[in-house]
């Protein structure tokens, strides 16, 4: 997969490009605008990350610019412009995905990771992580075949740890899929609930399958710390 | 029904004051000339007529007696259709002539006065008269005294009648003015109250309105254009700071993603050791704090500036306040708080579900955060006349009185160390207010330290005759709507 990373800012250059790198794509960077539209009009890219405060040409410039000559190629915007009407306007302009900075890098990998599957909507009825099994359908939760009784708050969050499972997600993530986003404000309720889920889904076992990564958040997977 | 302190009635007073107070010196000015006037035309016609009368009493002083002088005088002069009276006194005071009753004259004193004079008497029962008495020297050596009196009825009556009349005018007047005066003030001061009315609905939210500038060229257009000079850069200031709140937490958030960033892959990095890891992931915390302070912050200047757009729409409030506790209940499952809900019946108001439900998270975590295990926390909604009101009691450490005021500034915590310990940013309560106002509404707390605490968020219900169909689909920037005022 080959993605350009539209983008002026140096050190964000550099630990985005290490990151997607690190996750095996092919990361090409334009410093400025008119780069950024020459390569995107040059090459065929699978995914674009721009930002909006550009030299040279501004990024919504761009974008309606890429949009004019492809309709399909996915673009995420990347940008510390957070107001609603940034949002609307960028999403009429043909983005498909809006990220405001500062951004957990894994939530800038889950929607690349989004983004590429779109087409593909195939959503498996039935997630595995170790001898846990959801399945989407019934809404049941087992482990090891035993039945677990999940609130359906403890489901959700079950759900979207281990349709991202082995990914480190962040409390804001968490907060803006299993509740929304004006939840942001309650100070420890992703941290009470994961505990709750764990106390369930842990019961009587040595280990933990939910795993808290210190300052960043937490990740489900089956190798045990 | 009016107040002595306006302006109106100041003015309204002075005028008329210094009106009658004119006319007062106006018509005494009046009245001493024509009283001056008549008097000296008076004295003028007598000093003649003793005059006259002299030159009688001088040609007929030799030839013949005393009584011949009389008769002459008599016969020459004709007093009474003069209107005067005359006598002629020998030197030594004999009576040698009198036209009428001699009863006008006051009895004749020892008078060797070689000079003329004038005098006034009133002679009992009638009216005042003016006496000039002529001394007269006959070519024998024998001095007379001509005496003419006029009757100052005349003149009095006329003063008397001037009088009435200038009094009544200066009455009249002086209404005329009061009355005209205060009309007159009252409509050239009407603009003004306009312009204070227009003046008292402008707030932070609509500082784009101005006042009407009607070109008149008078006072009343400069006022309407200070005050919109006033108002303007009062927007322009207004804009500045929310402009400055907004590049300042752009600016901050680039460095905050390169180190979230960079934090973050260096906790990736499995070479990092685990005390490394440790004291990484603890300033990737911190600096996932600050960017919340950094949105929270941004969030508040735009709400504040009426620049966040919210989207309206028609929903039951008190449905939203259940669910979103629903959401929550375990915060308070954890702490053994029972977490009581009382909704009444569907309470409909226009604004933003999301805002408003980030004003429940954030009164009820505040709730929660603060209350004791085993304490209480209660969640009450309902109407209260044309208010939606939720109300949030806790059992919890209470807020000291002097804070209660300051709670809602922005990053005022009543026990510091405390409330950083729990977390959170300082600003929940802020959130809640700027949201509260960008609704119309507020936000308000009674409290007693060690007690707990009952927050009451009250916003404007929507009407019920509204119409559900129509209201829900609409999705506009609150800032255009009806005035609001900040709480």
């Amino acid at each position: 997969m080959r993605l350009l990373l539209v983008e002026d800012e140096e050190k964000v250059v550099d630990f985005v490009q290490r990151g997607l790198t690190a996750e095996r794509f092919a990361v090409d960077v334009a410093r400025d605008g008119v780069a950024g539209l020459e390569l995107a009009q040059s090459y065929d890219y699978d995914l674009i990350i721009l930002d909006l405060l550009l030299p040279g040409m501004d990024g919504t410039e761009v974008l309606r610019k890429i949009r004019r000559a492809d309709r399909q190629i996915p673009i995420l915007i990347l940008t510390a412009r957070d107001a609603v009407h940034d949002k609307v306007t960028h999403f009429e302009a043909g983005a498909d995905d809006y990220l405001t900075k500062p951004f957990a890098f894994a939530e800038l990998l889950v929607r690349i990771k989004a983004l590429l599957r779109r087409g593909a909507t195939r959503q498996e009825t039935v997630l595995r992580v170790g001898d846990v099994e959801l399945d989407r359908l019934s809404q049941q939760v087992r482990r090891s075949g035993k039945r677990i009784e999940l609130t359906s708050k403890e489901y959700s969050l079950l759900e979207y740890l281990m349709a991202n499972a082995g990914r480190v997600l962040s409390r804001t993530m968490i907060i803006e899929h299993v509740w929304d986003q004006s939840f942001d404000g309650a100070t420890n309720i992703v941290d009470v609930y994961v505990r709750h889920l764990r106390d369930k889904v842990d019961e009587g076992r040595e280990g933990n399958l939910i795993r808290t990564v210190r300052g960043v958040g937490y990740a489900i997977s089956d190798k045990e710390e | 029904m009016m107040n002595p302190g306006s302006i109106r009635f100041r003015l309204t007073v002075w005028y008329a004051g210094v009106l009658a107070g004119i006319l007062v010196l106006f018509s005494l000015a009046i009245y001493v000339g024509v009283s001056t006037f008549l008097r000296r035309n008076l004295h003028g016609s007598v000093v003649k007529d003793a005059q006259e009368v002299g030159s009688i009493v001088r040609e007929n002083a030799n030839e013949r007696d005393e009584t011949a002088i009389g008769r002459e005088v008599g016969e020459h002069f004709s007093a009474e259709s003069n209107e005067r009276f005359v006598r002629v006194l020998a030197g030594d005071g004999t009576l040698i002539y009198s036209s009428g009753s001699d009863q006008v004259f006051p009895p004749w004193s020892n008078s060797s006065s070689d000079w003329a004079f004038e005098m006034t008497h009133r002679p009992p029962g009638k009216e005042e008269v003016l006496i000039w008495t002529e001394p007269v020297l006959a070519e024998s050596g024998k001095r007379y005294f001509v005496q003419v009196a006029a009757s100052q009825a005349y003149n009095n009556d006329v003063l008397r009648d001037l009088l009435g009349v200038l009094l009544l005018a200066l009455v009249v007047a002086t209404a005329i003015a009061i009355s005209g005066g205060f009309f007159l003030i009252r409509s050239s001061l009407k603009p003004l109250d306009n312009i204070a009315s227009r003046a008292q609905k402008i707030t932070s939210r609509n500082l784009h309105e101005r006042m009407p500038e009607h070109n008149t060229g008078d006072e009343l257009q400069q006022l309407s254009v200070s005050l919109n000079r006033m108002i303007e850069k009062l927007e322009e200031s207004f804009h500045h700071i929310s402009r400055f709140s907004a590049d300042a937490s752009h600016e901050l958030r680039t460095p905050l993603t390169i180190m979230r960033g960079e934090l973050e892959t260096a906790l990736q990095d499995q070479s990092t050791s685990p005390e490394a890891r440790e004291v990484l992931g603890s300033v990737l915390e911190e600096t996932v704090r600050l960017s919340k302070i950094v949105d929270q912050l941004l969030t508040i200047s735009r709400l504040d500036a009426g620049e966040a757009s919210i989207e309206v729409s028609r929903f039951d409030f008190a449905e939203l306040v259940r669910t979103t506790v629903e959401h929550m209940r375990l915060l308070a499952d954890e702490k053994n708080i029972p977490l009581r809900v009382e909704a009444a019946d569907a309470v409909h108001v226009e604004g933003d579900r999301y805002r408003l439900q980030q004003v429940v998270v954030n009164l009820l975590d505040n709730a929660v955060k603060y209350t004791p295990e085993g304490g209480s926390v209660n969640v009450k909604v309902g109407a209260d006349g044309d208010k939606a009101v939720l109300t949030v009691t806790d059992s919890g450490i209470g807020i000291p009185q002097e804070a209660q005021t300051h709670i809602f500034e922005r990053f005022y915590r009543t026990d510091k160390a405390r409330s950083r310990q729990m977390g959170g940013t300082g600003l929940g309560l802020s959130i809640v207010k700027s949201i509260g106002a960008a609704h119309g509404g507020q936000v308000s707390v009674q409290s007693a330290e060690g007690r707990g605490s009952t927050f009451r968020f009250e916003i404007p219900r929507s009407s019920v005759s509204a119409d559900a169909g129509s209201a829900s689909s609409e999705s506009q920037a609150i800032a255009s709507a009806k005035p609001i005022e900040i709480a």
